[in-house]
């Protein structure tokens, strides 16, 4: 009998409450998620590329793990209140026929480990079909067609996405479950609204709601002038006040709707019920409606700086060359491209050429062998006049350039085979002029048109004593294939320039571009692959546009995949937070419902004020999160993208704010599922009354 | 009969099936004028509260006919039924049913935001109530801080506020104090005096019965007997003496009646 009990009851639940199931699901589903990301193409993919940072990557998964574990127990635990809170008269009925608190206790006990038990079978399978489907976006997404995909279980993330859900519900469970045991009988039966709480002066609200301003305030001002990545001290305040900015607007809003409230809008329906009601929810709840707000920020700004940050890295340059060979001696560099040209290789490629570079040789004086004066001269005469940013951007360029007393040449033929390749004018330096160089990265659209403009009238610069002239425009076209090997600044040099001054001791770099009849055969990563295989057994040692664009998209997927992750666990935290909490109090206030239908109020009456209600307690929340995730989102760039130009933070910041529309339409459809829920409601009460 | 506010055709309320049905109304037929202060009393379970549901659409009748000023109230549909309540009856509860979130006065033109009525039209009527029903001082206060009285008389503003046709008024004093009690019907008997407010009411406390002009006991879901109040000859304590003895007679049940 007993047990018929338990499999009825949580049969019914599950019935009853999809809220409560569909919550659990998601959190198991989360928990797959998270621990079988290892399992994933692209990592998989990855770690043949880049294995030392996707391991790193996997070595943070428990970190996370744990993070999930701890948000989401708060999502069981307040859809698992709202489950007891609308069973108490339940309880309430069991107690008053004689069962025993204890066996109540294990009635509730032998339920939720039914009600888990089927959340797992439901949840697991959802888990492994979602990841397998991202397993196959990512790989769409991010364009490797290659990666063979074969379907995946991981059994370690089965079993530890069971043990983290059986422990926070089981947590949820004791402390719920206690609540429920020890309560009267009178008031499990008669559950009645918490009841106002004590009321202090208007001008405390108001005044908390300024403080609280002045407080978001500053920690925007903190974040976004980057004065709280300074250490870890600032960090911290700005955390704090950001975190006390948002409890105390909240704290302060009980003015707002107590103005409302008594403000008479005589054609509105049940307006001042609507708001008398949302004033006790938000006097209540202030602290836990802050904490969804602040939640809802999280997940924007992850979810708006995550794809902004996995974009940026994802913004992979033009390519020219496939292929780098690295060879520090001239003769090495002879053998290699012996190697290439003279064997079963030569047909991988369609082109291989050198580019040679070097220090000044010739002079032993560190200090001065390359000065020009006359560049810096015009650079602090234009940084009078400019703009904040352009003159920030000149800081930055005397900045480096007074480290360049020393710096690499390139010499000309090997950059000129890159300009070739790029379809561009070749170079034809006389002796007595220089190209300037510097790496993609350190220059942007202000700093090239700066030195452009200076470079158009042909300073005078000198290399070891001799007089040169800068001539042509900036270059900056990468000279190996791994973009982690940049040159700040160089100049390029005629090839007898160059020679006389590096005095032969130069670094050579093989490059090579991969065949195009190959590449249109098979995809561009297809080839690469297939010629690395190749290229193993030659035992040259080389640096493939592949394993670049793996660390790239490493970083991409890294990002975007965690942020994204993280995105949406907090927004559904937050709110099923807020939407569970909106149906609790609507259960418990039930009888006021009751009262208004009996004096006359029709069911559409009823259904506006409640809609009306959960928009406004919704929107709270969510129009906070959304305003202070652009500050946010910004303050994140600052910290992240620090050294970034302003150009790039614009177009960031874009791609953030729609993503936020984005989470804000997510937002609306979660309004419009909880506006449901509570209009059945209501139904129910309306019909309860009809029939007796 | 022209004046007939309400009309009950022979009403029937019967609960469950066949073997296990219970009759709560089996059959009660009678008329409501315009103006009268009229009672129902009976023992528990005799079916008063039940047919005080029925004529307040609470719930549906097994057979029979309600008709409010001629109109058939079983035939509205949501939307009429909604406007029909608080608008044509106004409703008393035992237990005072106040919204504890709003207050007095929020709670007296609650019926108004529900029918769309312009709050400054029934600012002088709300006014007058308050005087009357002396809550004045309690207005602007919560529930939580009234006494049981000011509740039931915030309560009773509220069910007149719209001037309802009829108030069906449910064991109004049933969660009060005799004292509180005695003022309440003292005062809903000057209403219905001197505004000519209709007011049915379903009691057991016979005290408060007396304050009524008419009382219809039922047993049984059916009319047992009927008293009148021989106005203005006979005294309140003379009708109460009455109301004793019939109540005496019911509480021995059918058998040995009359």
């Amino acid at each position: 009998m007993f047990f018929d009990l338990v499999s009825k009851n949580s049969k019914r639940d599950r019935k009853e409450n999809g809220l409560l199931f569909s919550t659990l699901v998601i959190s198991i589903v989360a928990f797959y998620l998270i621990l079988s990301l290892s399992h994933q193409d692209v990592m998989i993919f990855l770690k043949k590329m880049e294995s030392d940072a996707v391991n790193k990557l996997m070595m943070m998964i428990p970190l996370f793990y744990g993070m999930t574990l701890f948000i989401l127990f708060f999502l069981v635990y307040f859809a698992s209140r709202y489950q007891i809170e609308r069973r108490s008269h339940e309880f309430g009925v069991y107690l008053m026929m004689g069962m025993r608190r204890y066996r109540l206790f294990m009635l509730l006990l032998f339920e939720d480990v039914r009600n888990t038990f089927f959340a797992l079978i439901t949840g697991i399978p959802i888990g492994i079909a979602l990841a397998e489907i991202i397993s196959l976006v990512t790989v769409k997404m991010v364009g490797i067609g290659i990666v063979e995909h074969s379907f995946s279980i991981s059994l370690e993330a089965i079993i530890f996405t069971i043990i983290g859900f059986v422990i926070i519900k089981f947590m949820a469970f004791a402390i719920l479950s206690g609540k429920v045991i020890h309560r009267q009988i009178g008031e499990l039966l008669n559950p009645r609204p918490a009841g106002s709480k004590k009321q202090h002066n208007r001008i405390v609200y108001i005044l908390s709601f300024i403080f609280g301003m002045i407080m978001l305030g500053y920690a925007y001002v903190m974040a976004i002038r980057g004065l709280s990545w300074y250490n870890v001290r600032n960090m911290l305040l700005t955390y704090m006040a950001g975190f006390v900015g948002i409890i105390c607007i909240f704290y302060g809003l009980r003015s707002l709707m107590n103005t409302i409230a008594k403000k008479n809008r005589r054609k509105q329906t049940l307006h001042t019920f609507t708001f008398r009601q949302l004033e006790e929810a938000v006097i209540q709840k202030s602290a836990s409606l802050a904490i969804s707000s602040i939640l809802m920020l999280a997940g924007l700004c992850c979810f708006g700086s995550g794809i902004a940050i996995a974009k940026y890295y994802g913004t992979i340059d033009e390519h020219i060359i496939d292929y780098t060979f690295a060879a520090y001696q001239n003769d090495e560099a002879d053998n290699i491209r012996e190697t290439l040209e003279n064997s079963d290789y030569a047909r991988l490629f369609d082109t291989i050429f050198d580019i040679e570079i070097g220090y000044i040789r010739k002079s032993e004086d560190y200090d001065n062998a390359y000065l020009m004066p006359t560049v810096i001269d015009e650079l602090n005469a234009i940084s009078k006049t400019a703009n904040n940013t352009k003159r920030e951007d000149i800081d930055i360029l005397l900045n480096n350039f007074s480290y360049t007393s020393y710096p690499y040449l390139i010499s000309q033929s090997g950059y000129n085979e890159l300009l070739k390749l790029k379809g561009e004018e070749e170079l034809s330096l006389k002796d007595n002029e220089v190209c300037m160089y510097i790496g993609r990265g350190f220059n942007n659209e202000n700093t090239r048109e700066i030195l452009n403009g200076i470079i158009a009238k042909r300073p005078e610069v000198s290399i070891d004593g001799e007089p040169f002239v800068l001539t042509g425009r900036l270059y900056a076209d990468n000279i190996v294939v791994d973009r982690s090997i940049t040159l700040s600044f160089a100049l390029i040099v005629n090839d007898r320039v160059f020679e006389e001054m590096t005095l032969g001791e130069t670094e050579i770099y093989t490059n090579a571009t991969l065949s195009s009849s190959l590449k249109k055969e098979k995809s561009l990563i297809r080839t690469v692959m297939d010629a690395n295989e190749e290229l193993n057994g030659s035992g040259l040692v080389y640096e493939s546009y592949l394993q670049n664009m793996g660390r790239t998209l490493f970083y991409r997927v890294a990002a975007s995949y965690i942020t994204i992750y993280l995105a949406i666990v907090f927004i559904i935290v937050a709110n099923t937070i807020i939407g569970v909490q909106f149906l609790t109090n609507l259960r418990k206030t039930g009888r006021r419902y009751q009262t208004l239908i009996k004096i006359g109020a029709s069911y559409e009456a009823l259904c506006y004020s409640a809609d009306k209600q959960i928009n406004w307690y919704f929107g709270i929340p969510v129009i906070m999160a959304a305003i202070n995730s652009i500050f946010g989102v910004r303050a994140l760039f600052t910290g992240i993208l620090s050294g970034r130009t302003a150009e790039d933070t614009l177009s960031l910041m874009i791609i953030s704010l729609a993503m936020i529309l984005v989470m804000c339409v997510i937002e609306l459809i979660y309004i419009i599922v909880v506006r449901k829920a509570g209009e059945s409601y209501i139904l129910s009460l309306m019909t309860l009354e009809r029939e007796e | 009969m022209k004046d007939n506010i309400l009309q009950i055709d022979s009403l029937k309320k019967y609960y469950g099936k066949a073997d296990s049905e219970t009759k709560a109304l089996d059959g009660i037929s009678f008329q409501v004028i315009q103006g009268e202060f009229l009672g129902i009393m009976g023992s528990s379970g005799s079916g008063k509260s039940t047919l005080l549901n029925c004529i307040a659409t609470v719930i549906k009748p097994t057979q029979g006919r309600i008709l409010l000023k001629g109109k058939e109230i079983s035939k509205m549909n949501g939307r009429e039924l909604a406007s029909y309540r608080g608008n044509v009856i106004g409703y008393l509860f035992q237990n005072f049913e106040l919204l504890d979130n709003l207050t007095g006065r929020e709670n007296i033109m609650l019926p108004l935001s529900m029918h769309n009525v312009s709050e400054k039209e029934s600012e002088e009527r709300l006014l007058k109530l308050a005087s009357y029903l002396e809550i004045e001082q309690v207005l602007d206060k919560f529930p939580t801080q009234m006494s049981g009285g000011q509740k039931q008389r915030i309560a009773a503003a509220r069910a007149l506020i719209l001037k309802p046709e009829i108030v069906l008024a449910d064991e109004p004093t049933g969660a009060l104090d005799s004292k509180n009690a005695r003022q309440l019907m003292a005062k809903l008997e000057g209403l219905n005096r001197d505004e000519r407010s209709t007011i049915l009411m379903v009691t057991h406390d016979s005290n408060a019965a007396s304050y009524c002009q008419r009382i219809l006991f039922i047993q049984d879901g059916k009319i047992f007997h009927e008293l009148r109040r021989d106005y203005p000859e006979e005294t309140r304590e003379q009708f109460y003496e009455r109301i004793l003895n019939v109540m005496a007679r019911l509480g021995g049940g059918s058998n040995n009646v009359l």
